[in-house]
């Protein structure tokens, strides 16, 4: 529906979705969805080209994969162990890469086309929590059964209301803490472009790009800390 | 800005569609190739150790090889020397011995024929001095007696 989007930009808001409502109740942001399909286009020919040339003597794009993936790697095996580090790997690369193109790309200059983070939406943020707390509890009774959830109840059942409540603010924060970072990066951006169009947004866009990876960073570490309980008993 | 809405559940699924084609077509020879190379470095390591220890193994064998037979060396000079040295005292020894012999031998043939020659010088001195004495006393001196007296004053002179 275009008068929701047209409605938007004259609320004078900075940043604009482009809601459109394609059934009654059903609405998207086709502004986050572009943006993310563009992002996952990205990720999927950056990360096939190298895959699919895979060399025992790595050059050019796969050594900076490689890179990443080593870096997460050490970070899975030091929280998962060697075990959880094989499992979660797939999981784990794209969260992290995911995320961190999703917020690099928004920095991008504006020309042509108009550049956003996926993960300036609420939206994006709330399900990618969401996936990584869900994930856990797959992988979790996956791997150790019914028993995932005594965790609950350990060290005794009266802590079972504190559990409950970590469980719902861990993908809560997560995601504000993603969407806040990221949505105030793009928001002051635009807000610097029409105070002091020169210099400093740019010093401000190195400063994003900086926040952007370490927001994948500590989003990565999160989800990382909460698998680290599925797999706790294997490396200990 | 604000708004919750069914972008979750699509931001959800193209999550897990991207999730899914990494995982299928690009982690897995990715992941493979780190794994191998890592797996490769640790063999080539394990490897190159081994051959470092062979090799000082067989160097050790070696030294020990050199060592026995410079041993084995030194022991055949000398015994070659002892042989030589033995050998060497042997022949001086018999040659000394033949040596001594020989002038013994001589010595004695010398002796012979020295006393052999005394006798001949003798026995003429005797017949001369008779046939000078019978000369100086006009007559012929061939008694036992004279012969005796000859002999005695010969034997004195040669004395």
């Amino acid at each position: 529906m275009g008068n929701e989007a047209a409605a938007a930009e004259h609320s004078g808001e900075l940043i604009h979705y482009l809601a459109q409502t394609f059934a009654p109740g059903v609405t998207i942001h086709m502004q986050t969805m572009y943006m993310t399909w563009i992002t996952m286009a990205i990720l999927i020919v950056l990360f096939v080209m190298a895959g699919s040339s895979a060399k025992l003597v790595p050059s050019g794009l796969q050594n900076v994969l490689e890179f990443f993936i080593d870096f997460l790697n050490s970070l899975m095996e030091s929280n998962l162990g060697i075990k959880g580090r094989k499992y979660m790997a797939p999981f784990i690369i794209t969260v992290f890469m995911f995320i961190f193109i999703a917020n690099e790309i928004g920095m991008l200059p504006q020309v042509g086309v108009h550049w956003t983070s996926p993960t300036n939406d609420i939206n994006t943020c709330f399900a990618l929590s969401i996936t990584v707390a869900i994930s856990v509890y797959v992988v979790g009774v996956i791997h150790n059964g019914m028993g995932h959830f005594k965790h609950f109840v350990s060290p005794s059942p009266a802590f079972l209301p504190l559990h409950l409540l970590d469980e719902l603010t861990k993908p809560l924060t997560m995601a504000l803490r993603l969407f806040g970072n990221i949505l105030a990066g793009e928001i002051l951006l635009i807000v610097l472009y029409q105070l002091a169009p020169w210099v400093v947004p740019e010093l401000w866009v190195m400063f994003s790009l900086f926040v952007g990876f370490l927001q994948a960073f500590i989003f990565t570490m999160l989800t990382l800390t909460s698998f680290a309980g599925v797999f706790a008993h294997h490396h200990e | 800005m604000v708004n919750i809405n069914a972008t979750l559940i699509a931001q959800a699924l193209n999550f897990l569609i991207l999730l899914f084609i990494l995982a299928k077509f690009a982690y897995k020879p990715l992941l493979k190739v780190m794994e191998e190379r890592k797996e490769k470095i640790a063999n080539d390591l394990k490897a190159a150790d081994q051959a470092k220890a062979d090799a000082e193994a067989v160097k050790a064998e070696y030294a020990a090889k050199l060592a026995e037979a410079k041993a084995e060396a030194q022991e055949i000079i000398d015994n070659a020397r002892k042989t030589a040295a033995a050998a060497h005292d042997k022949i001086m020894a018999d040659t000394k011995a033949e040596q001594e012999q020989v002038i013994a031998a001589a010595k004695e043939s010398i002796a012979l024929e020295q006393k052999k020659a005394m006798e001949q010088i003798r026995s003429q001195v005797i017949d001369l001095s008779m046939a000078v004495a019978g000369k100086i006393v006009e007559q012929k001196l061939g008694s036992e007696e004279d012969k005796a007296l000859a002999a005695k004053i010969t034997d004195s002179l040669m004395k």
